[in-house]
């Protein structure tokens, strides 16, 4: 399920886990589970971060094909 | 026969010659908008003079420049006096400024103040219709013209900052009468893909130039758009309808491209905070919650369970020395009590409250023997009256009364003569 999220939405959840996690309201059972999925998440934003691949501009024409564009032309 | 042909200078000649012969072309006032002033170093200055359709090239050379009262500037609207001639080389007409008069404000700038105000009214200003900007996009659009700089600028901050994200391009007209329909058009087309943030822009360029962004057309489509937008027009002292209607002003593109993405360093920096931050929460948690067990089992109870029950008995005991104490104390209160009572005088000697009572009595019976009226008549004195009635004064007598004397051993009845 973890794997499925985009960065943007574990780099929030996890913020979320961190925020909730520090006001001390979460019963302990319930805060390691957290903090369980909270080292999965951080694991995560660290791959995508460090293994994702450079996105290329593209181009949208008017009949919606999509090129790609460099700018160097 | 050659000569049938004319060479480029010869006809542009021509018609110079035509023009200057035309006595209203020698001697013009026309009214319109100065914009692309520019002042080369020869001191000479070239701009264009233009309505609303038309517009024509216009010169002030440097030795007419002492008549200006003002300091020409792009959008100022003015009245010139000059002449209309052919500028043989280039093979164009140009006016021939002499005189250069302001002419109130510019139309531009008055269409641009009034539209400003009116959309402002309508609310599209308003900060509450303002969307946020994703931090972390994964897509972004740009809304411009593909050949421009601006999307040269864009494309490499974003690559730069932060290179995991999409650049989708949707080119349009950026200047001129079609570019206001396209660039509505194309912010409407990139509604179509999942794109995070829009940047809609373009560079620098005359107020004619930005002019599309001051559309009343863009700035609706800017306004409904359910994409937040960056608006990147320009400069950094140009502001145009589109930049007020945005969700966010950049001042140029590569400041629109710095706002869109965040930069990756940041981002790496955040997480790794983020990190600590969920160690160290957790960590302080296990360590408070093992405080706490410890602190509870150190607790006397769970050592010396025994104290449970001692306490109370302690207390009992206390209660019961109390109450023996208390019930002792008061019997003996009253023990003294009585015994204070017992040995009073009046107890311990009884005869004497007889013998003073003895006394009393018989100094009463001295007393009332005194005073017994019939001692008094053994005394020989008699006591009057008259029925029954003791007369005391001689004034209650007259003359014919009968009275009854009374002596120690009789009564008699007299009458008075």
């Amino acid at each position: 399920m973890m794997e499925e999220l985009s960065f943007e939405e574990s780099l929030e959840k996890l913020e979320e886990i961190v925020n909730k996690l520090e006001t001390g309201d979460v019963p302990l059972d319930d805060a390691i589970d957290e903090f369980t999925k909270a080292m999965e998440l951080v694991k995560l934003c660290n791959t995508k971060l460090n293994n994702a691949e450079e996105a290329i501009a593209k181009i949208v024409q008017d009949n919606g094909e999509i090129e790609n564009f460099d700018i160097s032309e | 026969m050659d000569d049938e042909y004319l060479t480029v200078s010869q006809i542009n000649a021509y018609i110079n010659r035509k023009l200057k012969m035309d006595v209203n072309l020698r001697n013009v006032y026309i009214r319109g908008e100065i914009s692309n002033y520019k002042t080369y170093p020869s001191g000479h200055s070239y701009f264009t003079l233009k309505d609303e359709k038309s517009q024509i090239p216009a010169v002030m050379f440097k030795g007419r420049k002492h008549s200006l009262k003002f300091q020409p500037e792009n959008g100022m609207k003015v009245i010139i006096k000059g002449k209309i001639e052919v500028y043989e080389r280039d093979g164009k007409y140009q006016l021939y400024a002499t005189t250069i008069t302001e002419d109130g404000i510019g139309n531009l700038h008055i269409a641009f103040e009034q539209l400003k105000k009116k959309l402002k009214a309508e609310g599209l200003f308003d900060d509450a219709h303002k969307k946020e900007i994703p931090k972390y996009p994964k897509r972004i659009g740009v809304v411009t013209a593909q050949t421009g700089a601006a999307i040269r600028d864009i494309i490499t901050t974003i690559k730069r900052r932060y290179p995991y994200c999409e650049v989708l391009v949707f080119s349009t007209l950026v200047q001129g009468e079609m570019a206001a329909g396209q660039i509505v058009r194309q912010i409407r087309h990139a509604q179509q893909y999942d794109i995070d943030t829009l940047i809609v822009g373009r560079g620098g360029g005359s107020i004619e130039d930005l002019w599309p962004f001051n559309e009343d057309a863009v700035a609706r489509e800017i306004y409904a758009c359910r994409i937040p937008i960056i608006s990147a027009v320009g400069h950094e002292i140009d502001w145009t309808i589109s930049d007020f209607v945005a969700d966010k002003r950049a001042a140029t593109p590569t400041a629109a491209a710095e706002i869109a993405v965040p930069e990756t360093s940041e981002v790496k920096y955040k997480v790794s905070q983020l990190s600590q931050r969920i160690n160290k929460s957790i960590t302080d948690r296990l360590i408070q919650n093992r405080q706490k067990v410890e602190n509870i089992s150190q607790k006397q109870i769970f050592k010396n369970p025994e104290s449970i029950y001692e306490i109370k008995q302690m207390h009992l005991d206390n209660l019961i020395g109390k109450l023996n104490f208390t019930s002792k104390s008061i019997i003996s209160k009253n023990r003294n009590r009585l015994i204070k009572i017992e040995s009073r005088h009046v107890l311990t000697n009884p005869e004497e409250v007889t013998k003073s009572k003895r006394e009393i009595f018989l100094r009463n019976v001295d007393k009332l023997t005194i005073l017994d009226p019939l001692l008094t008549l053994k005394r020989g004195y008699s006591i009057a009256k008259i029925d029954d009635k003791v007369i005391s004064s001689a004034k209650d007598i007259k003359t014919g009364d009968e009275l009854d004397i009374e002596f120690d051993d009789g009564t008699i009845n007299t009458k008075v003569i």
